[in-house]
């Protein structure tokens, strides 16, 4: 089972352009969609997760029209939205096994143990009885997998799952993604580049409503290999250097600016070559852009 | 510092458009409501005007009252702003104080409410000159009637009210919390509603209205239509009190508000619970299991059971609800200690009567909770925001609102449980064990029920389409305003008025009755509308992150499925269908007309009839009838003859005959006893005038036949036929064909008529015209009659009419009753017919030195014989103190007729008396000190047996006086045999309140008492109050002496036979002044021929010890004012008898009258001096109220001891 998704558009009434012309093929696997804020990753997700409408363009899941068969769609998916809210008042293991029944799970044993059994899953067993209220970010989220899993989907949808988690719960988060069969289509929406690395066979780079990139991680990475250059630089340069080079990103070393340059060639000896990793990937996609990003790796 | 941020919070506000919306809504509502018919809530109706200053008053607190809303969202929001936009961590950690921060938004959020409620004052003000004000009904502009109500109650109101929202809002941090103080303002306001019911407690419901709305509405209770139209509401006694009050109460929350309010940004809020943790291992490397997703019928249903149970437990445990429920239960429970009040005196708690209290005290909670909560399950998912996740679930689209409905049904379910064990409990704590529990669920379970599940499934419906929770409950509540609104411009049929279905009143005797039918229609009707509504929520559900109606309907298209559409498609035939049926039984078969359409008959038969008034028409003297009455399907066949005799100088060759309107009533034939034919025939109102061939000479008479046939119909649209019933049929013979024109069709309020170009009537003929003086106060139609009626009815009920039962037979499984009267009656006869048990007994009179047996007899429906045996008392007391002061019983039976309790009244007929079910079967007297009102209404119609059946007034103003005032004061003796003097004036002191209430809210003009035009408040109760006075002032065997007399010259066909006229209060003042001694001949003049009103106060009162008792010196602060027949009034100089009276306590311990006499007062200040035995208590000027008496609180005041001799 693939998704297919062909030349997805959708304009919000406040004229904003979500998706633009947006076709991607998702194999089974872990696929990263990586992008900025407000790029229109949760506006494709929603729209895959039968939740909302495209203007133009069709999806595909399998032999399953997303856009027509939604009750079909939403027996097999698992959706973790990018916010989501629980009620305060109620344990983890009564709203899980409450979600369950609506999932369809009729059989109160079976729901039993599956929902001890994701419980056990998302290491929340301790804190089954707990109220949701009383849940920390991560916790939260942990909860969210769960019932994103409830009776097995075969396409999952995690929207932006890692934002705001700490170290610690977020690589605790991201084992239990890594778990998620094989047979799966799983769609990780994240705007943190490590998230994709870790986890993901394939992705794309959404910005602006456009796919900027799909492809797999590492091919996308060789694909700049050598084109990436550093250099530390004073504070009152970095107006310049923007100006004169293609910067894809600036991050602080010891109170000292460094930034990546994107270049086919180096541009002057004071910079350093770079072995390039996935972040240089998204930063010369979302910010290197403008200098005529090279059509081979857009359409790798 | 607070300066600062009161300049901040102005600012603030002055940006937001929600400031100006809310002036802008309350300077529309107020401009709206001024210049329409609304007005006449204020009390703008009749003589009063529009904006006279106590209508304006009225006006302005209803609407800031009804307005709290905005109040609250301006208040509240001002401190919740902090913690809803979260930016109190922000605001708290600046260097203010939380005093600065408190005062500073509280007067900031104070000044923008007074801004937005000074809309009410502009909008008020500027309606006054729109061009279609009526200016008949404008006092000229005079700003300061506008002025001071909005600074003494507006202003005061929205502190206190503002105050309340502001701290309860700072203290929970919680909109609902403030939302919540409205309820409990609701209730406060309601209980002081309850109270008012009780005169006595008046004062105290004065003083407790937060709102100031009974306040006002119980300082000016007895206002005149003058004093409404020139004086402001005085600020003294309980408005001051009240006032001072409330703004107290309010710095009080200010303050200890202010100290109790944490500027502490953790501690969040009042309801928190902290739950425990524990902690167990998870094994993390667990398989999770693999299981089939089970999507069918019974994993749906199963679905909506879970959901339901989930949004059941949601709804009940939520602080919102259970406020409601619990305000609207301590209302309840308050409520019921005074329901079925008459007159002072309990009724036993039916069931019948608890439902009224649950139907009609509860319905605004249920309507609240409606409201609040369908928005709150409608937006349940998105408010928590789990609503992504749950509309991806493979659940159909109809399972969220079905259960979401379903489970809005199991709340409702357990609140009409907890109810009707309330009412259960309610009846048991009183001692009444009769629990009907049938009728309690049939009513709460049918009737409340259907009306919640509409209003529920209306309310889901609005939710879904406006999508916006707050939009929608204002949607909500313009649609009942809508609904009203369409109800005032004539658009009242129960198709067009949502939920119309009404299950009528209950009765013991008639059960649920005939209602049942277009109950069941009307209800039908509007759910299959509502269900039909609910299929269209389905489709237009929000599912997902798409809230535009443009992409609903392209989602709600794939919904579309073919159970939904066959669903929807059968709701709206269901609909439809049965719109036809109700259309075809209340317009084709019963035909319709709105309010506005049936004026418009009214005034169109006065214009092309009135011409014929007077027309001399032959007279009726003999009735002979059968009436075959069929009460399992509400038919009558009447047939019969009247003899009709020309009592006139010349022959009258025209007989105008008026039949029934309404499509219900046949006329197989009216025909005469000579040849005839109909000149003109008008169908529009059943008016026809026959021409006679050969004329009826003076003193000639001749035959009216009739046969007409009542067939119930189907059903009507206002299920008020309540005169042929399945058990306790009453009726009276207007049924039946009557002669020439009825002036009783006219319309009588002078509003009305002129709505219908018609101009002012006068309501009665003054006593000296001859057209009245030559006809009865009943009906111009006879002077009286012979009776004679054969009834059938169904084998199990029993039929009565006047006269005396001759024979009874059985035939063709049906009861025949064969009634004649012996001598000529007044023609006024009722049929009635009811499954009766009978209780008999007997009596005897003596009519000059012969004893005269008189049979009682008391038709009851079985089960209602709490009071029989005092009705039978009250029977024989009255027979006897009437026969033997007034003249004999002319009659030898009286039967009291239960009949139900669709009316509250009996009625006297001759030698029969009609009584409903709700006045006097059901009197609970707990002790010997109460007042039995069952007692005093059959005293009161067996007085009628002679004043209304053997003295019968004239047509002419005083009419009334003859027949009621006679009748109260007949009664009234009665009860003096068995009654204290104390009981007998909390029992006045109601018909007073009657007289100072009715004319406070006199449409045309105040009379005094012996020129009364069928004002009740002037012949009921001041009448009775004036004949107790004059019996007091002048002696009860003078008074009783002058009614011999009357009744010796004037009673049956006297005054016709030797003056060729009926009496008039004139020839009773005749011989109440022969009676009276000259000392009271002014006294009597103002009683009976002013309108004089006392004031009436005790200043102070001092008492000493003397050597053989104790000397008491006496105060006295005496007005009388004259007033005009609107109210104007002038002082009038003070020339009278009064009585003094001394409390001293009795060995008991009980205060008791131990001096009482009558002092003559000549100076507005007087002192007196007078002597007891024991040692006063407390002194009074006319202690016992028998002179009228606007204020007669101040009546009464403690004694003082002192040390000085006096």
């Amino acid at each position: 089972m693939e998704l297919q998704i062909k030349n997805l558009s959708k304009t919000y009434a406040n004229g904003v352009q979500a998706l633009k012309d947006v076709s991607l093929q998702i194999p089974k696997g872990m696929f990263g969609l990586l992008g900025p804020n407000g790029a229109g990753k949760s506006s494709l997700m929603r729209t895959i997760a039968t939740l909302q409408e495209p203007d133009t363009g069709t999806i595909h899941l399998g032999d399953i029209d997303v856009l027509k068969e939604k009750d079909e769609v939403r027996k097999v998916l698992g959706y973790l939205p990018q916010e989501f809210g629980v009620y305060p008042r109620v344990s983890a293991e009564t709203l899980l096994d409450h979600l369950a029944v609506l999932k369809g799970i009729a059989n109160g044993k079976e729901r039993k143990e599956l929902v001890e059994a994701l419980l056990h899953k998302t290491n929340l067993w301790g804190a089954r009885k707990k109220n949701l209220g009383g849940y920390s970010g991560g916790m939260k989220q942990r909860f969210g997998i769960a019932q994103a899993l409830i009776s097995s989907p075969r396409l999952i949808i995690v929207d932006e799952p890692t934002a705001g988690l700490d170290p610690a719960e977020r690589n605790r988060f991201l084992n239990l993604l890594s778990e998620l069969g094989e047979n799966t289509v799983v769609i990780l929406s994240t705007h943190i580049v490590d998230d994709v690395k870790e986890l993901c066979t394939n992705m794309a780079i959404i910005n602006r409503g456009e796919v900027m990139l799909e492809g797999n991680p590492l091919k996308t990475i060789d694909a700049i290999q050598g084109k990436v250059w550093s250099k530390g630089v004073e504070k009152f340069e970095l107006e310049d250097y923007k100006h004169q080079h293609t910067v894809i990103s600036e991050r602080l070393i010891a109170g000292k600016p460094e930034i990546h340059v994107f270049a086919d060639e180096q541009p002057d000896p004071s910079f350093e070559s770079l072995k390039a990793d996935l972040e240089d990937v998204y930063f010369s996609k979302i910010f290197g852009e403008v200098e005529a990003a090279p059509e081979a790796i857009v359409n790798q | 510092m607070w300066l600062h941020i009161l300049k901040f919070e102005l600012q603030y506000r002055s940006k937001r458009p929600a400031t100006y919306i809310y002036f802008g809504i309350l300077f529309l509502m107020a401009f709206l409501a001024i210049t329409t018919d609304v007005v006449t809530i204020g009390g703008g109706a009749g003589l009063v005007k529009e904006n006279a200053p106590l209508t304006i008053a009225n006006m302005m607190v209803i609407l800031s009252a009804f307005m709290m809303m905005i109040t609250s969202a301006i208040m509240g929001v001002g401190v919740l702003r902090d913690f809803e936009h979260n930016t109190e961590s922000l605001m708290f950690s600046n260097p203010i104080s939380k005093y600065d921060y408190l005062i500073g938004r509280f007067l900031g959020s104070y000044i923008v409410t007074v801004f937005a409620f000074s809309g009410v004052l502009l909008g008020f003000m500027l309606g006054e000159f729109m061009p279609w004000r009526d200016a008949d009904k404008l006092l000229p502009f005079n700003s300061w009637n506008y002025l001071h109500p909005f600074i003494y109650f507006v202003l005061p109101n929205l502190f206190f009210t503002g105050v309340l929202f502001f701290f309860t809002g700072a203290l929970s941090r919680k909109m609902m919390v403030v939302y919540i103080q409205w309820i409990v303002l609701f209730v406060l306001y309601q209980t002081t509603v309850i109270l008012t019911r009780e005169i006595d407690n008046r004062a105290l419901a004065g003083i407790l209205d937060p709102f100031s709305l009974r306040t006002i509405g119980n300082a000016t209770q007895y206002w005149t239509v003058a004093e409404q139209n020139t004086m402001t509401v005085p600020i003294e006694g309980t408005v001051l009190i009240n006032r001072l009050l409330w703004l107290g109460i309010g710095i009080l929350i200010a303050i200890v508000g202010s100290i109790s309010f944490s500027f502490n940004v953790v501690k969040n809020s009042w309801f928190k619970k902290k739950s425990k943790g524990e902690e167990e291992v998870s094994k993390t490397n667990i398989e999770v299991p693999q299981i089939q997703l089970q999507l069918g019928l019974s994993t749906y249903l199963m679905q909506i059971w879970k959901q339901a149970v989930f949004y059941f437990k949601y709804v009940v445990r939520g602080i919102p609800f259970l406020a409601i429920s619990l305000f609207g239960l301590v209302l309840m429970i308050t409520n019921s200690f005074f329901i079925g009040r008459v007159f002072g005196t309990y009724t036993y708690p039916t069931t019948a009567l608890i439902l009224e209290l649950i139907t009609g005290g509860f319905t605004v909670f249920f309507i609240v909770i409606i409201v609040f909560y369908s928005g709150e399950l409608i937006w349940r998912e998105r408010d928590v925001k789990i609503n992504l996740i749950q509309d991806s679930l493979p659940i159909p689209d109809f399972v969220g609102l079905i259960s979401k409905f379903l489970g809005m049904i199991m709340v409702f379910t357990v609140m009409l449980f907890g109810l009707m064990l309330s009412g259960v409990l309610i009846q048991a704590f009183r001692g009444y064990y009769e629990f009907n529990l049938g009728v309690y669920f049939t009513t709460l379970f049918t009737e409340t029920m259907s009306v919640l599940i509409l209003f529920t499934l209306l309310g889901f419906f609005i939710q879904v389409m406006v999508n916006n929770k707050f939009l929608g409950h204002a949607v909500m509540i313009v649609f009942f305003i809508v609904s009203i609104v369409l109800e005032v411009v004539g658009v009242e049929h129960g198709l067009f008025q949502f939920g119309s279905g009404d299950l009528g009143p209950y009765s013991d005797m008639n059960g649920f009755g005939h209602f049942v039918t277009s109950f069941s229609w009307f209800d039908l009707y509007w759910l299959a509308f509502t269900v039909f509504l609910f299929a269209l929520s389905v489709v237009f559900a929000v599912r997902g992150a798409e809230a535009a109606m443009k992409w609903r309907w392209h989602i709600g298209k794939l919904r579309l499925t073919k159970p939904l559409l066959t669903f929807g498609f059968t709701a709206f035939c269901v609909f439809g269908l049965s719109g036809c049926y109700i259309y075809y039984n209340t317009n084709v078969l019963n035909g319709y007309a709105n309010s506005d359409e049936l004026e418009a008959l009214q005034a169109d038969y006065e214009r092309a009839y009135k011409q014929y008034e007077y027309l001399p028409q032959p007279k009726v003297t003999s009735v002979n009838m059968k009436v075959e009455l069929y009460p399992e399907t509400r038919d009558y066949v009447a047939s019969g003859y009247y003899i009709l005799e020309n009592q006139e100088d010349e022959p009258i060759s025209d007989v105008h005959v008026q039949l029934q309107i309404g499509k219900d009533y046949h006329y197989d034939y009216v025909r005469f006893g000579r040849e005839s034919k109909i000149k003109e025939a008008a169908d529009r109102f059943k008016y026809y005038i026959h021409e006679l061939d050969e004329p009826l000479l003076p003193g000639d008479t001749t035959l009216l036949e009739f046969k007409m046939r009542f067939e119930t119909l189907g059903f009507k649209e206002t299920a008020e036929a309540t005169a042929v019933l399945h058990n306790g049929t009453f009726f009276n013979n207007t049924e039946f064909p009557s002669i020439g024109y009825a002036a009783a069709a006219e319309l009588s309020s002078d509003d009305d008529r002129k709505d219908n170009d018609l101009e002012p009537k006068d309501r009665m003929l003054p006593r000296d015209d001859k057209r009245g003086l030559s006809r009865n106060f009943l009906t111009d139609d006879s002077n009286g009659i012979d009776f004679e009626i054969v009834i059938g009815t169904s084998y199990d009920q029993i039929a009565i009419a006047p006269g005396y039962l001759q024979r009874q037979w059985q035939e063709k499984d049906r009861n025949y009753f064969h009634y004649q009267m012996e001598e000529q009656m007044m023609p006024f006869f009722s049929i009635v017919s009811a499954d009766y048990e009978v209780m008999k007994d007997k009596m005897s009179i003596r009519v000059d030195s012969i004893q005269k047996e008189i049979d009682l007899e008391i038709y009851y429906h079985d089960g209602h014989e709490y009071n029989l045996a005092s009705m039978m008392e009250a029977m024989k007391k009255s027979f006897d103190y009437f026969s033997t002061h007034f003249s004999p019983y002319q009659y030898r039976q009286m039967r009291i007729l239960e009949f139900p309790r669709y009316a509250s009244f009996a009625q006297s007929f001759a030698n029969t008396v009609p009584f409903s079910e709700g006045i006097g079967f059901m009197i609970e007297v707990e002790d010997e000190d109460d007042v039995d009102v069952s007692y005093f209404v059959t005293a009161h119609e067996l007085a009628h047996q002679w004043w209304g059946h053997q003295l019968f007034p004239a047509d002419v103003q005083g009419s009334a006086v003859l027949t009621e005032s006679l009748a109260q004061y007949s009664a009234l003796m009665v009860m003096k045999q068995v009654y204290t003097q104390d009981h007998m004036q909390e029992f006045l002191k109601e018909e007073l309140n009657r007289y100072l209430r009715g004319r406070s809210r006199e449409q045309k003009k105040e009379l005094p008492l012996v020129l009364a035009e069928n004002q009740n408040y002037i012949h009921y109760g001041k009448g009775a109050n004036i004949m107790f006075t004059l019996q007091d002032y002048v002696g009860e065997d003078s008074v009783n002496a002058a009614l011999r007399r009357l009744l010796n010259d004037w009673g049956g066909q006297k005054g016709l036979d030797q003056e060729g006229r009926y009496a008039t209060t004139i020839d009773l003042m005749g011989y109440i002044r022969d009676v009276t001694p000259d000392s009271m001949q002014n006294m009597v003049t103002d009683m009976f021929e002013k309108i004089v009103l006392f004031e009436n106060k005790l200043e102070s009162a001092t008492y000493a010890e003397t050597e053989n008792g104790f000397k008491v010196a006496i105060e006295l602060d005496v007005q009388k004012v004259e007033a005009d027949s609107i109210g104007y009034t002038h002082n009038v100089e003070v020339n009278d008898w009064i009585d003094v009276g001394v409390y001293a306590e009795n060995d008991e311990g009980d205060e008791v009258l131990v001096y009482l006499k009558k002092h003559k007062i000549s100076e507005r200040t007087t002192s007196i001096l007078v002597e007891t035995e024991k040692e006063p208590v407390r002194v009074g000027i006319d202690p016992l109220y028998k002179l009228i008496d606007r204020n007669p609180d101040d009546n009464i005041k403690s004694v003082n001891k002192s040390e000085e001799a006096i």
